[in-house]
């Protein structure tokens, strides 16, 4: 039996090739360091399995790893699939369907939608909107991270900074609750959302909350992300706080008056100021024909559909302006 | 300072169900005494060629050993106030501890003990290693025995630059068309070259200076730690100084940050390097000063701040030997001369 296994090995790896002779076969085909199965590294060796380990996932953990940029700050990221999904926290996502800037390692911008979120656990999604192939990582699907296996972070500590580029830290599963990693691998501001690999470079968990003490920071295992997948996938809310709350519908405000036209459309008779309208450049005179697509024919029937909308939702609103036609997309304010 | 506010993770452990959790004991942490054991090699270097700087007999920071004789590198800042500075190398403390030279741009110091047979640092060939490599550091210590900690290179070797911005550290009152000094921010490089309250700034490298704005345009591109000539009129004289450029951050106490809140302890002088290497070794800003070592125990570099609780820098080893051959010959002065 043990001789399949060794077929299956890369004859590379022969560093580790007796200690793998006495492992069960379940092991080998992960290709999980033996390190990871000792109390502590015992000798030289064992720290440099470690390193090489680590240097050899780093390049593409690295690549992967983005810095989010919202209205609200920054955090981190990491894309999954070469079409730019990216998994990150609930509490920098903070909602869907909502336009973000991902930032890449070597400084490349790109646009992005948030998707579902589940605000019970702090996992997220969202997606690059632009066209390309991006670097991605693989998701440790088997749960196969165990208490005290040598672990990696990434994130961009305090922001984005092209010149020290994101920050990497060592460490150890230090505890495994059913929907929580605990690592030391020491976490900061900037680095929520960002991920946690094995050394193997898997991606096992994304960084959440950091406690007090500097051994305290926790992140949210992958099994929270695959058993919401669907569901986060289709751009749901998931669950109630508290990482994330719920948008309220018809907490959201315009800031503009409105009469009804006979011919249809809206015309705006005041705009409030340092409104969200105004901001987004509605102007008195403005005819407002369509609400994210619906045709506009009285103020009553506008107000029942942002009734069903919440502040920080996109509108976007064609107009009529001096016999021109317009589009404008902007966020409805908090009431 | 950036205006945008980062994403803060939560920072405390919110109430989550734990059942069927599992904890790592923690001796078998990245810091537990069973994982550091195997740094026993570094550690030994460690015990003879690192300093411990002590005020009284609380431990304030650490230093390199770079002389058989009894010369110490030290972070400069760490020094300052500092009452009843002993130092102890190994197993012995020397009470006799002479400050030779500083330089403030790195924060360093030259200090000097009387010993003999010490063992200085063996140099690394460079410091452009692997992100992911290993590296070795001072942890707590006990009075007779020096602790390692382990983590490894976790940023690209650069420039962090003054938080702030570079200044003269005075607080100047507009008089008509004068610029008068109505503050002088204790520790700055203006109080230092002698500069007083009422004294007028006139040029500043060579630059009529009639406004603010022409202070800030002079001093923009320059660094904390770099000087630049003053002329200034004190009653009815004139005078010049060369005075020192500090960062603001650290001239005025820049407001704490959320990060610099739940990072605990911090270095107070943690920008203005012209360069650093960045390890993620987890300590407090106390363990500032010492080597950074390699598996093979040689020196790749000098603990120079604890920036946050995430993120710790060293003066890269290319950087740090030029700056101790820079610190001796200035001890030593100039050769004596032939005839």
């Amino acid at each position: 039996m043990w001789l399949a296994c060794r077929f299956l090995y890369d004859m590379k790896r022969r560093l580790i090739f007796l200690f793998l002779a006495l492992m069960p076969c379940a092991f080998v085909a992960e290709g999980r360091p033996y390190v990871n199965d000792k109390k502590a590294p015992e000798d030289r060796k064992d720290i440099e399995v470690i390193q090489s380990a680590l240097q050899s996932a780093l390049p593409q953990a690295r690549a992967a790893t983005v810095c989010i940029e919202l209205k609200e700050g920054s955090g981190s990221g990491v894309i999954v699939s070469a079409d730019g999904l990216v998994l990150t926290a609930a509490h920098v996502s903070i909602g869907v369907n909502k336009k973000v800037i991902v930032i890449l390692e070597d400084g490349t911008r790109h646009d992005a939608r948030t998707l579902g979120l589940v605000a019970g656990s702090d996992a997220a999604m969202l997606r690059i909107t632009d066209e390309g192939e991006f670097p991605f990582v693989e998701i440790d699907r088997e749960n196969s991270a165990r208490l005290g296996d040598w672990v990696f972070s990434l994130g961009h500590s305090g922001g984005f900074d092209k010149e020290r580029g994101s920050v990497v830290r060592l460490g150890r599963l230090v505890r495994i609750a059913n929907n929580t990693l605990q690592s030391d691998c020491i976490l900061i501001g900037g680095d929520s959302g960002g991920p946690l690999f094995d050394l193997t470079g898997k991606l096992v968990g994304i960084h959440s909350r950091v406690g007090q003490q500097l051994q305290v920071n926790m992140h949210v295992p992958m099994s929270e992300f695959l058993g919401n997948w669907d569901g986060m996938m289709n751009g749901e809310f998931i669950g109630e706080g508290p990482f994330a709350e719920k948008p309220v519908k018809g907490s959201g405000f315009l800031g503009l008056a409105t009469d009804a036209r006979k011919e249809g459309g809206l015309r705006v008779t005041k705009v409030g100021n340092k409104s969200p309208a105004q901001q987004a450049g509605v102007k008195e005179g403005d005819v407002l024909l369509t609400l994210n697509g619906t045709p506009l024919e009285t103020r009553a029937q506008m107000q029942e559909l942002l009734k069903e909308m919440a502040a920080g939702d996109e509108v976007t609103f064609e107009l009529e302006r001096k016999g021109k036609r317009e589009t404008l997309t902007f966020e409805l304010g908090e009431r | 300072m950036n205006a945008k506010r980062l994403i803060f993770i939560i920072a405390c452990v919110l109430a989550l169900p734990l059942h069927g959790q599992q904890n790592l004991e923690s001796a078998y942490r990245t810091t537990g005494p069973a994982v550091t054991a195997v740094f026993e090699p570094q550690r030994a270097v460690l015990q003879t060629s690192s300093a411990v700087i002590l005020g009284g007999r609380k431990e304030m920071s650490y230093g390199i050993v770079i002389s058989a004789d009894g010369h110490i590198l030290t972070k400069a800042s760490e020094l300052e106030g500092l009452d009843k500075i002993s130092v102890t190398v190994d197993r012995t403390n020397y009470k006799d501890v002479r400050i030779l030279a500083t330089d403030p741009q790195w924060d360093v110091a030259l200090i000097k003990i009387d010993a003999t047979d010490l063992l200085p640092v063996v140099y690394a060939a460079t410091s452009e290693v692997p992100h992911g490599t290993w590296v070795v550091a001072n942890g707590a210590t006990s009075r007779t025995t020096r602790r390692a900690l382990a983590g490894i290179v976790s940023a690209k070797v650069r420039e962090i630059p003054a938080a702030g911005g570079a200044a003269l550290g005075v607080v100047l009152n507009v008089k008509g068309k004068l610029l008068e000094i109505e503050e002088i921010a204790d520790g700055s490089g203006a109080q230092q070259a002698g500069l007083e309250k009422g004294d007028v700034i006139l040029t500043i490298e060579g630059t009529e200076i009639k406004k603010i704005e022409d202070i800030a345009e002079v001093l923009k591109d320059r660094k904390a730690g770099s000087t630049v000539k003053v002329t200034y009129r004190r009653g009815k004289r004139e005078f010049t100084a060369e005075v020192r450029l500090t960062s603001k951050g650290e001239l005025f106490n820049d407001t704490m940050n959320r990060n610099d809140m739940m990072s605990g302890d911090y270095s107070k002088r943690r920008s203005g390097f012209p360069r650093v290497m960045q390890h993620d070794i987890l300590g407090s800003s106390r363990v500032t000063g010492g080597p950074l070592l390699d598996l093979e125990g040689r020196c790749i570099g000098m603990n120079i701040a604890r920036a946050n609780r995430a993120e710790s820098f060293a003066i890269p080893v290319e950087d740090l030997k030029a700056l101790a051959e820079r610190l001796m010959k200035q001890v030593a002065g100039p050769p004596p001369e032939t005839e």
